[in-house]
């Protein structure tokens, strides 16, 4: 379906409003466009027939009811401009909501693969441009078809020959805008593309400032900024060319051409002496030919926006195009976490497996540790627990049943993470721990708090759990932070929990608070635990190997320890540089 | 409210000529503007008059002609200067954002956040660049145009009758000037009302992890609903005044022909003037409802810039908060570093982050810092950096106090690699090579190799061409984090400074990765921050840190037999890794 179409589409939501409005516009260019009629009937018959003396009392009815129309045109462009610019914000807020709906429909492979920035611009500033199409379209394009159609009828109505003549405007004007839109489309495209690199361009450089800063690369930077900056500017005078040489220049051309053409008809059936035409005839059409103008001036000063709103709009749909699978809302029981993993193969592109023929298992209230190197597969393993990603082949079962017959969310429903990077949505304290989840009370978020050991973060703090939280939490230490995202994930009270690499930013006493809260934690959950030290996973059930996507051992700390493996090797160098050092 | 081309004076200076060309032109095109109405209305009386002759047509046709020619060109011409101007502006304050934001330090961007930032990057440069292109256009032509087409009515037509159709006009003026002013506020709410929907979208995509695996996309969904509904609200509101504009233009330019036909037909009666003058006379009122109008969009426009330029201004006057001395003092390499009494609050916090630090060190060795979360261990390396304004006492180098060196200078010997690792959109090979932007391969190599990166680059899809993502959201933590440390490697800094930048390596490579910067790194300063203490206890001085006060300090063997918070850690570590 055309973008066009679409737009459309999303217009007839709101049908009453928008007919309402147009409607009400209906009646004000109808009586706007009487007013020329009064001015014919006031020449003609009161001031072209008098012979020195001129009768005011028709002429003062007359003008009375001229304003009486100016009066109703005025109410009633009140009224439509506010009802088609409310039908317009209300499209916008709508597909704003719907594309907002959309995203979070997406799989996460789409975030990691664009940058944060260009997501946003979709969801917010190219809904913006196409705000402005629907409030142009509505009120200016409405407007102004409607008036053309008013003064073409009138037209007839005073000359018919001379109004037929004035349609040769309407396939010129046709043709004109195909041409003149296939270009513009052109340079819009690469000047929006351009914006939007910029845009993604501040925003990054805004979030790793500090690196741009230590390394001394602002000239660097601002260079290649300036370079795009550049290039948006040359697109943007090229298209300032053609809209000097083809827009609202080309109107006045035509409103020339039209006089002329005014001048030789009429000029022409005079000195013929044919037709007698009246002088309140030639004011009216007159009149009529420079209203004409305006309505067409309005849609062509509307083009550029209108082509920017297009290619906004095509931007948009082809988000909401992205197949994604719908929110669902049905809540499942609680799951009793009995997690197994069978023959597991995962690939982020296509044949780059990095996790090969995966298998094991974790029995509720157990705790499974995934060791290894960086880059061996730990952190795809969860970003398949939770479905953030699907297997390539083989299954993931909880209790017993493949988490991909399970929608997503119910999969997501009873686990809780702690990730590598503790997110922090601006907000309080509270409102983090909670996520605006309506289910977690304030006394849940306290007790969180306090059983991760969040005193440590609250004591610092003047107003407690309701200090406000900026952007990304960055005035709170990464520590504090990692604690706020720990008591969110209790507070959630999960049947598995997923601990990535979480406590690696917490000093060793912070850390002893949090093992202790785990312990009575993991109490009745499956617990994953991705860490690098292996002292805290020694308790684990279990506890894998992974090497290059592969399980190369598994067993408890004992077994693995008699097994002299890779664990062993790990475990002794840990433990050795502990020990020449207490040595020495 | 003409305060906005007053505050762009810099920029019309600047561009005087560009602005003069398009003036003066658009001066003329008005003028060309004149020439039609006039000749219909000559031409109507000689119809009306029935004298009218071949030749007169074919002469008023061929004056309209030569008209409509000139008008085409002259009309091309300032559109191009004129909209270039825009363009102009609207380039020039997008660099000097960027500019400026790549000077800002991060108290700056506490209290400023990144979506509305973005906001003023964007909506309000358009506001701004609207204001010296089309803003300009409705200037004129609500002035010079609309004077224009009043002489053409006095002159060719009646004074008198000019006059009293006049009449209006200050009214119009004055309910123009009123409701902009409403306009003004409201839509300075709705562009803010925007910022935050920006914001919150920004922060939802960037925590879309977060979100999703605790099922709030629900929640999340209804937080942005609050959001649209909100901009929603002040886009209407703004609506509402827009909306008055064009009936009180209609009713008053209304009252206008009113006085245009009925004293007209007095007068044609008089005699005074033609049927003709007073058609003329009327396509003359016709034209000037557009310069009436652009009264209204001149005032929006202006408004809507003037607020925009205030917050774009607002954001580029805002001072450096970390300034360059103005005689800066220089030294060569830093071969001493000295901490003396020195202590720092910063500026939104009610305790104080460091206090009372004494500290000195030489170059060639390596300084540890320890100690709990918050303890002040990164405000400690941000002072050093100068991300922040410097604290009471003194930090020294060389015997010379820091905050008389210019950052860059200081910056120049420092290799950082921060908590949070910060990479861009670009390539591995971009992103270390940012460290050093003219090293060679061998150098690349070589950082590589330091950082323990090299067998991860071979299990990359395309190595050191590999893109990284946003934020590096395709690598794993360790894998960021040894690009950081690459990044900084690369440099190969008099001063490398680790900010808890090895947590999310494991044990392994954390301890290949510090003997091989203990291998490199002779003769240079290293300052390393962490909870684990197998990070530092080769360090040369170690510090412990609590509440910001230096607690115990010492080699590792000191410090152990000093049984303190260093020792208690250490066993336990121990313990728990035996």
């Amino acid at each position: 379906m055309g973008t066009g179409k679409r737009l459309v589409q999303y217009a007839m939501n709101f049908k009453s409003v928008l007919i309402s409005g147009l409607v009400m516009l209906a009646i004000a260019v109808a009586a706007d466009l009487a007013a020329p009629l009064i001015a014919k009937e006031i020449i003609d018959n009161h001031i072209a027939v008098s012979d020195g003396t001129v009768n005011f009392e028709p002429i003062a009815y007359l003008l009375a009811l001229f304003f009486a129309l100016a009066i109703v045109t005025a109410i009633f462009r009140y009224w439509q401009s506010i009802l088609l610019q409310k039908g317009a914000n209300r499209i916008i807020r709508k597909m704003r909501n719907d594309v907002y709906e959309h995203t979070q429909t997406l799989p996460i492979r789409y975030f990691d693969n664009l940058p944060a920035g260009k997501v946003v611009a979709r969801i917010t500033n190219d809904t913006e441009a196409i705000r402005d199409l629907f409030v142009t379209v509505l009120s200016q394009f409405a407007t102004s078809f409607m008036y053309m159609g008013g003064i073409y009828i009138a037209l007839f109505y005073l000359d018919w020959k001379m109004a037929a003549m004035t349609l040769v405007l309407i396939p010129l004007l046709y043709v004109w805008m195909l041409i003149y839109r296939k270009y513009a489309a052109r340079y819009n495209h690469i000047v929006r593309e351009k914006v939007s690199e910029m845009n993604a361009m501040i925003n990054e450089s805004i979030q790793g400032m500090t690196i741009i800063q230590a390394f001394r690369r602002e000239h660097q930077m601002k260079d290649e900024f300036v370079e795009l900056n550049d290039e948006h500017y040359k697109y943007q005078k090229k298209l300032l060319v053609l809209e000097g040489a083809a827009s609202y220049n080309l109107v006045g051309v035509l409103r020339s051409m039209t006089f002329i053409l005014f001048v030789w008809y009429f000029g022409g059936a005079s000195m013929s002496g044919n037709t007698v035409v009246t002088v309140g005839v030639l004011y009216a059409f007159i009149d009529y030919i420079i209203r004409l103008f305006n309505p067409i001036n309005g849609i062509v000063n509307q083009f550029g926006r209108l082509e920017q709103a297009l290619v906004a709009a095509e931007r948009v749909f082809r988000l909401l195009d992205q197949s994604g699978e719908p929110v669902v809302d049905k809540k499942i029981a609680r799951y009793q976490g009995n997690v197994r993993f069978e023959k597991v193969w995962f690939a982020y592109k296509e044949k780059e497996y990095v996790l090969k023929d995966i298998s094991f298992e974790a029995k509720q209230g157990e705790t499974v540790a995934l060791v290894g190197h960086t880059g061996s597969g730990k952190s795809s393993i969860m970003n398949l627990l939770f479905r953030f990603y699907d297997v390539s082949e083989g299954g993931i079962t909880i209790d017993g049943i493949n988490v991909n017959d399970m929608p997503r969310q119910s999969v997501r429903e009873h686990m809780g993470i702690v990730l590598q990077d503790p997110y922090l949505f601006s907000g309080t304290i509270e409102s983090n721990v909670t996520l605006g989840d309506e289910r977690i009370t304030r006394q849940m978020v306290i007790d969180a708090l306090a059983a991760v050991g969040g005193e440590r973060v609250l004591n610092h703090l003047p107003k407690g759990i309701d200090e406000p939280v900026v952007e990304k939490g960055s005035t709170l230490s990464s520590g504090q932070r990692q604690l706020v995202s720990f008591a969110r994930a209790l507070a959630f009270d999960p049947a598995i929990l997923i601990l990535d690499e979480a406590t690696s930013n917490i000093d060793t006493e912070t850390e002893e608070i949090i093992q202790h809260a785990m312990d009575v934690l993991k109490k009745g959950r499956t617990t994953f635990i991705i860490a690098h030290r292996l002292s805290t996973i020694k308790n684990a059930d279990r506890i894998l190997v992974l090497e290059k996507g592969e399980i190369a051992e598994a067993g408890s700390h004992e077994e693995l320890m008699k097994l002299g493996g890779t664990y062993f090797q790990m475990y002794k160098i840990q433990s050795g540089m502990s020990q020449t050092q207490s040595v020495g | 409210m003409f305060d906005v081309l007053w505050k762009l004076k810099w920029f019309f200076k600047e561009n005087w000529l560009r602005y003069t060309t398009a003036v003066v032109l658009l001066f003329i095109a008005n003028i060309l503007e004149i020439i039609p109405p006039w000749l219909i209305g000559v031409a109507i009386d000689a119809i009306a008059q029935e004298q009218l002759t071949a030749e007169l047509m074919w002469q008023y046709i061929a004056v309209l002609a030569v008209a409509l020619v000139l008008a085409y060109l002259i009309n091309f011409v300032w559109q191009y200067q004129l909209f270039g101007g825009a363009y102009v502006i609207e380039r020039q304050l997008r660099s000097s954002l960027m500019g400026h934001f790549l000077k800002m330090t991060p108290t700056f961007y506490e209290k400023n956040r990144t979506g509305d930032l973005m906001a003023r990057a964007t909506n309000d440069l358009k506001a701004i660049s609207e204001t010296a292109g089309f803003g300009i256009l409705t200037l004129v032509d609500s002035t010079l145009y609309m004077a224009t087409i009043i002489i053409a009515m006095g002159m060719l037509v009646s004074w008198e009758l000019t006059f009293l159709a006049m009449i209006p006009l200050p009214i119009l003026a004055i309910i123009v000037q009123m409701l902009g002013k409403k306009i003004h506020v409201r839509y300075m709410e709705a562009q803010e009302a925007f910022g935050d929907m920006n914001d919150s979208v920004l922060e939802s995509v960037g925590g879309v992890r977060v979100i999703r695996a605790y099922v709030q996309e629900r929640a999340s969904e209804q937080q942005f609903a609050d959001m649209t509904d909100d901009v929603y609200e002040k886009n209407m509101a703004v609506e509402r005044i827009d909306a008055l504009f064009a009936p009180v233009t209609k009713v008053l330019t209304s009252i206008s022909y009113m006085i245009g036909l009925g004293y007209g037909a007095f007068l044609v009666a008089e005699g005074v003037m033609s049927l003709g003058d007073l058609v003329a006379f009327n396509v003359y009122l016709g034209m000037i409802v557009w310069p009436m109008f652009a009264i209204g969009e001149l005032i929006n426009i202006l408004q809507r810039g003037n607020a925009s330029l205030d917050r774009v201004n607002e954001t580029l006057d805002y001072p450096e908060d970390v300034t360059d001395p103005k005689e800066p003092a220089k030294t060569g390499r830093p071969e001493r570093i000295g901490f003396k009494d020195f202590s720092f609050t910063y500026p939104q916090s009610s305790s104080i982050n460091l206090q009372g630090i004494n500290l000195s060190m030489n170059s060639g060795q390596t300084l540890g810092i320890v100690g709990k979360t918050g303890s002040g261990k990164s405000t400690f390396v941000k002072q050093l950096m100068r991300e922040y304004p410097t604290g009471q006492g003194s930090i020294l180098m060389n015997g010379i106090e820091l905050k008389k060196l210019t950052k860059d200078q200081l910056r120049s010997w420092v290799g950082y690699v921060p908590q949070d690792h910060v990479l861009f959109s670009r390539t591995i090979r971009e992103n270390i090579l940012f460290g050093k932007s003219d090293a060679s391969e061998e150098e690349l190599i070589d950082a590589l190799r330091l950082s323990y990166f090299e067998k991860d680059l071979a299990l990359l899809p395309s190595g050191l061409d590999t893109l990284v993502g946003e934020k590096g959201v395709a690598l794993s933590g360790g894998q960021k984090q040894r690009i950081s440390i690459a990044r900084a490697l690369i440099k190969d800094p008099e001063i490398l400074i680790l900010d808890d930048s090895l947590s999310a390596v494991d044990a392994k490579t954390e301890a290949r990765i510090i003997e091989n910067i203990q291998a490199e790194r002779s003769g240079k300063t290293t300052i390393i921050t962490t909870h684990r203490l197998s990070a530092v206890k080769h360090a040369d001085w170690i510090v412990v840190l609590d509440d910001g006060k230096i607690i115990e300090e010492g080699t590792h063997d000191d410090l152990l037999k000093a049984n303190g918070w260093y020792n208690e850690q250490f066993l336990r570590q121990q313990i728990e890794e035996v």
